[in-house]
């Protein structure tokens, strides 16, 4: 186990390395930074000192091997466009996306999971039926038109829910939460809904289809064969079983989630990090998108490690060496 | 059972679901509309001779101040909504087609590969599709085209390929790895066939099964994300129609009342990913072993 | 039951509150969002605006017109061809209640010339010395004789040099000190700057105690904050819903004409199309620019006969467009042996002027119908401004104003030849070369006689846009503001389109 993890630990540096590199190689065809940096009037003896200053006239193999270097220090670089450290400024937003990436999971996972097993159970019924009618269009409805769509039902047409930013947040040390009053919960609503619709609808069809391949397993006859009550069944015999893939896709998707809440966060103003990170592109803030990279690959990486190593520790058949 | 007995069931199958039918209709639809553009629209949105500030803004038909031929109204530059849909439909379907193409057969290559002989190509190859994998097609291709930016429609195709090959790569090699140990293999191989023999006449025909569904899953998917990517500002460049920058106009005119600008593109996109989840969901109960079917 | 008494009790309470902060409050959805909060950092008018909030410069622009008036200083004289003296103004205080003093003055142009805190490193090499005659006289000295010097102290704020020096450098990024009518209270990045009243600032406390800046950047979601009242007034009104806002008759429009214009450069290559004065000309009226004002605009900008608007310095009263014409465009290209038309690439970005994506897809089709096939090439300002300065483009759409209302500076900038050594034509990025352009915006920078500056300089705009049109002028934007009528505000917008809070009050 301890040198599956260490494996599997140097494995994401040989990745986070990677992705630095190819960041960097891809930097050199964007937009020349400098000119934004030494103002509007400079001229270009001026752009060369600016040039000089920042370390951008060197190769580009040279500044990678300081970046890397001063990243193991935990120094990513300054802003270009607000000349504080890229890291900080992702982390201050970071709060804002985790709540939002949170909630939506939570919804999806909740909601998903319960009318999945809803629907297998009766697959047949009206009411599933329906069910399974709306969650191909929550697989149909790409993220930014249910973001769209919600606002202008619940913001344009019948005005009672907020469609942008995060509303009254309460500073707590670090950490700026909005979970603690009524108008920050408000504002949650929507852009949280957004954002599990797309995932809501593929863990309902994952669960759905599970358990309709668990269902006819000899176990589960066995189990109705013996007379347990249909909760004990499906929620005990059932359900665990379908529950191991169901977590797996699940934390395997946080890339997915994250990208998503790049869209959600564009559409209502959310000042996270997928907001920040596209501000950044369009600023071609390098530090700060390098950094992003760096960071959800980081982020990324290791929830992948804790999945896996939480499955193997639940399903005991499984070994890694 | 033979193969032609196989064909025949699930031609007939297909033919008794209907919403297999309705799904596949949509989408011969949209590949109707999208193949006949420059015939069957009443401007070619894109061609800068033709258009005129004129008409800008004008409303559906039906409504007070819509006229013909502008059924479906126009937007703010005076393009003709029904006809930059069906424009827009053609780069959703070329961008969706040629990715599902390029990556399928890049990732069925890679698949077929790592699965059949192991060792260390299949370790290389495995790990880094696990990390694409993780990134996700979206935030990958995201962050692609947000460093390219303006690109063009192939360097849309590029990036959402360089993300997306990893499905067809772990499926196939799942697949493969199955297939592999099958007796008939195994067989062949003791007859005398070469690596490339077996591999290319046994394996890839036997394995390729599953790759079918998720080459109509990942239509639907690619199709949704181009969408997005144009949405964002980072897809399709502002002179090429798309669905998802029709979207992005639109929006700024959800408040002023304008909704036909956002409203006609949103269903048509809705509608073209439906009808091809809809052939996806028969597509994926009809090859999967594992669930009974009733009746 | 007691408890939802309790909590209707304390909503009361916060709504009684909420009120009376509301009296002399307001909360302002503004379309672009600061990037840093050191003064030198932001050369673009986004961010100089919430730095003059904050603090002062020497000298600061004052009410509708924009006109010079003293701040920090009092008088100030040029004494010869380089030497600027300033008296400043006696007994200021910095928010952290130290003095302001001549030091505070040298440090602060002293800092200019740093690349890694500053924006304005023009500004700072442009200084050669800086004499302290005692604490509240002192002298800055230029390099070269710059007739504008003194038009563009109202963007460098004066910064406590004891202060600036002792807090980490990332803090003062992040949190503004200075001696404006407003303290910095709190900035949460993506959300809002919140700032209170100085009660002792040396001009008078402002009228509106607190100010809440909400900067919003998607128009559309600015328009949602403004009528669902969650803001008193926003900037940057978006053209598209202009009617809608102008309907409800809740919410107010004003508007002034925003010195900025909007043009198209061209470049003058040999052997291209473009160094053929017929086919300019061609350019020039094949462009309906009354359609463009109408339909692109929605009305909201007015036709432009040159770069320059009415108070800068270099103003030609009776310049007139060339008409829209496009049959005798089509007839110009003839002669000039283009009867088929020629292929070019237009530029512009799309995330920088009001509606700029917009504008070139309609000359793209304007041009169409005189046989000209444009391929249009619309970018973010991040890729195209490097591209500009790069001189890399050849048609491109790109918009100006000059904040120091003399159109030398934007000349040399702009339509002098490329000249690395000498730094001219840096934003020339159409590599538009003339030496008779050259020679003229030469000689006037030297000049110190204003009157002979001024008609040299008319001189100059009108060969440039009548004899050679090196580029062709489209309109000036407008720019366009709405106020909730139940704010109570009362607000009269800067030529410079700068928020300054103190300028504001309530009815």
């Amino acid at each position: 186990m301890l040198t599956y993890i260490t494996r599997r630990f140097l494995q994401g540096i040989a990745v986070l390395l990677a992705v630095s590199m190819i960041c960097f190689f891809i930097f050199q065809f964007m937009g020349d930074p400098v000119v934004r940096m030494a103002g509007l009037y400079a001229t270009f003896e001026e752009q060369a000192e600016v040039r000089r200053v920042f370390g951008l006239d060197r190769p580009i193999h040279e500044r990678y091997v300081r970046f890397v270097w001063n990243a193991l220090q935990g120094n990513f670089g300054k802003s270009y466009v607000s000349r504080v450290p890229a890291l900080n400024l992702i982390l201050e937003r970071f709060p804002a996306t985790f709540e939002l990436a949170v909630c939506a999971l939570c919804i999806a996972f909740t909601s998903g999971l319960g009318l999945g097993v809803l629907v297998s159970l009766k697959p047949y019924a009206l009411r599933n039926r329906f069910i399974m009618a709306l969650s191909l269009g929550g697989i149909s409805l790409p993220t930014f038109l249910t973001g769209i769509l919600l606002i202008m039902i619940f913001s344009v047409f019948w005005n009672i829910l907020p469609s942008f930013g995060r509303g009254d947040a309460v500073q707590l040390g670090f950490w700026r939460t909005g979970l603690l009053t009524q108008d920050g919960l408000k504002h949650l609503i929507l852009p949280s809904l957004t954002l599990a619709s797309y995932q809501l609808a593929v863990l309902l069809r994952l669960t759905r289809a599970g358990m309709r391949e668990v269902l006819t397993q000899e176990y589960i006859k066995t189990a109705w064969a013996k007379g347990l009550p249909p909760r004990i069944v499906v929620l005990k015999h059932a359900l665990r079983n379908v529950m191991i893939p169901v977590v797996t896709i699940t934390g395997l998707q946080f890339g997915e989630l994250l990208a998503f809440s790049i869209v959600t966060e564009t559409i209502y103003q959310w000042p996270g990090m997928g907001n920040l990170l596209l501000t950044s592109i369009y600023e071609n803030d390098q530090p700060v998108i390098v950094t992003y990279i760096m960071l959800a690959a980081a982020i990324i990486i290791t929830l992948n490690m804790v999945v896996d190593i939480l499955y193997a520790l639940l399903n005991p058949k499984i070994r890694y060496d | 059972m033979t193969e032609r007995r196989i064909t025949s069931r699930l031609l007939w199958n297909y033919l008794h679901d209907l919403s297999a039918l309705a799904g596949s209709a949509l989408l011969l639809l949209f590949i109707t509309a999208a193949l006949a553009a420059p015939w069957i629209t009443p401007q070619n949105p894109y061609d800068l001779t033709t258009l005129s500030l004129e008409h800008f803004l004008t409303p559906p038909v039906w409504m007070e101040g819509g006229t013909w031929p502008f059924l479906l109204g126009t937007d703010d530059q005076g393009r003709d909504i029904l006809s930059t849909i069906i424009y827009g439909c053609r780069t959703s379907l070329i961008v969706g087609f040629s990715v599902v193409f390029i990556s399928g057969t890049l990732g069925v290559l890679i698949g077929l590969l790592a699965g059949f002989y192991g060792r260390w190509l299949d370790i290389a190859t495995m790990r880094l599709a696990d990390t694409v994998f993780s990134f996700s097609t979206t935030l990958l291709a995201f962050l692609l085209l947000g460093i390219f930016k303006h690109g063009g429609i192939p360097v849309v195709i590029l990036a959402i390929c360089i993300a997306d090959w990893v499905r067809y790569a772990r499926t196939m090699r799942g697949s493969v790895l199955e297939v592999k140990q099958e007796a008939y293999i195994l067989a062949a191989r003791a007859a005398g066939a070469g690596n490339l023999r077996i591999m290319l006449r046994h394996i890839l025909p036997n394995s390729l099964t599953p790759i079918f569904v998720v080459v109509a899953v990942d239509l639907a998917v690619v199709i949704m994300l181009e969408a997005t990517l144009s949405f964002l500002g980072v897809g399709v460049p502002l002179t090429e129609p798309s669905l998802g920058m029709m979207i992005a106009i639109g929006k700024n005119y959800i408040y002023a009342g304008m909704w036909w600008m956002i409203l006609f593109p949103g269903i048509t996109l809705v509608l073209l990913v439906v009808g091809i989840n809809l052939f996806a969901d028969w597509l994926r109960e009809e090859l999967n072993p594992k669930i009974e079917r009733k009746g | 039951m007691k408890k939802t008494l309790s909590i209707l009790l304390a909503m009361a309470v916060l709504l009684l509150a909420g009120q009376v902060w509301a009296q002399s409050s307001i909360v302002v959805a503004q379309d672009d969002s600061p990037r840093m909060m050191n003064p030198h950092g932001d050369d673009s008018d986004a961010g100089l605006q919430y730095f003059a909030n904050f603090f002062d410069g020497l000298l600061q622009r004052k009410g509708p017109d924009g006109v010079l008036a003293p701040a920090l200083a009092v008088k100030w004289e040029r004494q010869d061809a380089l030497n600027w003296k300033f008296w400043l103004r006696k007994g200021v205080t910095f928010h952290n209640g130290n003095p302001f003093t001549a030091e505070d003055v040298k440090f602060t142009f002293e800092r200019l010339s740093n690349p890694e805190v500053s924006e304005f490193v023009n500004a700072g090499k442009s200084i050669d010395s800086i004499t302290i005659h005692d604490d509240y006289t002192l002298t800055i000295k230029t390099k070269e004789p710059i007739p504008w010097f003194i038009n563009n102290l109202h963007q460098t704020f004066i910064m406590d040099k004891e202060d600036t020096t002792a807090r980490d450098p990332g803090d003062v990024m992040v949190r503004p000190m200075g001696t404006g009518a407003y303290k910095f209270v709190e900035w949460v990045k993506g959300s809002y700057v919140k700032m209170e009243a100085n009660e002792n600032y040396w001009e008078g406390a402002p009228p509106i105690k607190n100010v809440e800046i909400r900067p919003i950047t998607e128009s559309s979601t600015r328009f949602a904050a403004l009528v669902s009242g969650q803001v008193g007034m926003l900037t940057g009104v978006p053209v598209e819903l202009y009617d809608q806002i102008k309907k409800n008759n809740q919410l107010e429009i004003v508007s002034r004409p925003a010195r900025r214009s909007i043009f198209l450069a061209l470049a003058n290559t040999p052997g291209t199309p473009m160094a053929d004065m017929r086919v300019r000309q061609a350019i020039y009226m094949a462009i309906n620019e009354d359609e463009i004002i109408e339909k692109v605009m929605r009305g909201q900008a007015s036709p432009a006969a040159q770069i320059p608007d009415q108070p800068t310095i270099g103003y030609v009263a009776d310049l007139k467009r060339l008409p829209y014409n496009p049959d005798k465009a089509k007839q110009l290209l003839k002669e000039a042996g283009y009867e088929k038309g020629f292929a070019i690439t237009l530029s512009g970005p799309n995330d920088r002027y009001i509606q700029d994506a917009k504008i070139i897809e309609a000359v793209a089709k304007y041009l169409a119908k005189i046989g000209i096939t444009v391929t249009l090439d619309a970018k973010p300002k991040s890729i195209f401004f490097p591209e500009v300065n790069q001189g890399k483009l050849a048609f491109y759409l790109i918009g100006w104003f000059d904040g120091t209302f003399d159109m030398g500076r934007t000349y040399a900038k702009l339509a002098h030849s490329r000249d690395k050594e000498r730094g001219f034509g840096e934003l020339n990025g159409a590599g538009y070369s003339d030496s008779a352009i050259d020679g003229l915006i030469e000689s006037t920078a030297v000049m110190l006689d204003a009157k002979a500056r001024e008609k040299a300089l008319q001189d100059l705009n009108k060969m440039a846009m009548v004899d050679k049109i090196i580029w062709i002028p489209l309109h000036y934007q407008m720019d366009v503001y709405a106020v909730r009528k139940d704010s109570k505000l009362a607000f009269q917008p800067r030529p410079d389109r700068w928020m300054v809070y103190k300028e504001l009050s309530l009815k």
